[in-house]
């Protein structure tokens, strides 16, 4: 991985300088993903830990990965696949938008944690979708750091964020209550996958995903305190009986979603 | 065939409206708005009274598979109405319009903001 803190410039201050420049292209961050930019605003975000357009409409079952495939060959480099999609009837202008403004700010939060590797930009490099939505730099910034603390407020702990979901075999109260994705989860939650892995499979958003598991947590649904994915089980996993009141679970300082430990148990997952 | 601009559009030429948003549910955020003052603020507190509102009527109603059409809100001076839109992979989105009590029909702009969303997510 490319990192060399302190050689070169922080992401946020890079996109900076690109939107102030009104750039058009590409930014490649580490291994990790691309920013693409069209007339210095952002026009799409792709992050190799969150589900992308093609990930989203896949998971959706609207079109398979063979299907994407071609549209992408068929609008060529500089062309417009998005637009094919929709006069294909795959999705509507309105969720093709929305699907790129989902992935984009998805991908957003997790390439853009404050850190620094290294980047490249490429000139004139576009992404195949075309352009169907834009976000000005600092709006997106601003929005990254605002899910940061929805985040907080749900579950102020980034204990659960990386490790795998594990759901309690009673819950604590005699019922509660679930979101359509929390159930999604419950149903998918098999001790192994993280999160995001959760993400990619169920073909949601990584963020969703996040704070569904971190209201999970609040909810007292799911176990703590468990091993390190890598690492011996030290307790035999009985869980908490008790919820942790809130202000305890707080040994994160700043608490930035932890996007190379994510990345870690990802590879380690995938190679598997 | 519309997107999310025009959405907003169509909702702010419903007679009586006053100020529309699209809010995404998940994450509070506001998508696009027209005469709103403060977007995130409002986006905020639009998807905080949503979610008391489904978790409350889920609770309190004995339907299954509970599914709100919309949430109408009365004040002094205008109607909150909040529309939810499954969206394929996410959501719900909620279009939400205030409408001035004393110029606008509640019932056709149930059945416009209805027909605008429907056109949004129609392929």
């Amino acid at each position: 991985m490319g990192t060399r803190p302190g050689s070169a410039p922080a992401l946020d201050t890079m996109l900076t300088g690109l939107a102030q420049d009104e750039a058009t292209g590409s930014l490649r961050v580490g291994k990790e993903g691309t920013v693409y930019l069209v007339r210095g605003r952002v026009s799409y975000v792709d992050c190799a830990a969150t589900p992308g357009v093609e990930d989203l409409l896949g998971g959706s079952g609207r079109i398979d990965a063979a299907g994407i495939r071609h549209a992408r060959q068929e609008a060529g480099p500089g062309g417009d696949g998005g637009a094919l999609l929709v006069s294909r009837g795959v999705l509507s202008r309105g969720e093709l938008e929305f699907c790129v403004l989902s992935a984009t700010l998805d991908a957003a939060f997790f390439l853009l944690a404050p850190r620094t590797l290294r980047t490249r930009f490429r000139a004139g490099d576009a992404h195949w979708l075309g352009v169907h939505w834009f976000f000005d730099v600092p709006g997106l910034l601003r929005e990254c750091a605002r899910r940061r603390a929805r985040l907080e407020r749900a579950w102020p702990s980034a204990e659960l964020d990386a490790r795998p979901v594990t759901p309690l075999r009673r819950i604590p109260g005699t019922h509660a209550l679930l979101t359509r994705l929390q159930w999604e989860l419950l149903l998918a939650a098999d001790s192994t996958a993280t999160p995001v892995e959760l993400a990619r499979r169920l073909g949601h958003p990584a963020y969703s995903t996040l704070l569904a598991v971190r209201e999970l947590a609040a909810a007292g649904l799911l176990a703590m305190n468990q091993a390190e994915p890598d690492g011996q089980p030290d307790e035999p996993p009985a869980a908490l009986p008790r919820r942790v009141p809130r202000p305890a679970a707080v040994p994160v300082a700043g608490a930035v979603t932890d996007v190379n430990l994510l990345l870690r148990v990802r590879d380690a997952l995938e190679a598997l | 065939m519309i997107g999310i601009e025009d959405c907003l559009s169509e909702a702010m030429s419903i007679p009586g409206a006053l100020g529309a948003i699209l809010v995404d549910h998940t994450s509070g955020m506001a998508v696009a708005a027209r005469g709103i003052a403060d977007p995130g603020r409002a986006a905020a507190g639009l998807s905080a009274a949503y979610r008391a509102t489904l978790d409350g009527v889920a609770t309190a109603s004995e339907e299954t598979g509970l599914r709100v059409e919309d949430v109408i809100v009365t004040t002094g001076t205008s109607y909150h109405l909040v529309r939810p839109m499954e969206m394929m992979f996410d959501g719900p989105l909620l279009l939400c319009v205030r409408l001035d009590v004393e110029r606008a029909n509640l019932a056709l702009a149930r059945l416009r903001l209805r027909a605008v969303t429907d056109e949004l997510v129609a392929s």
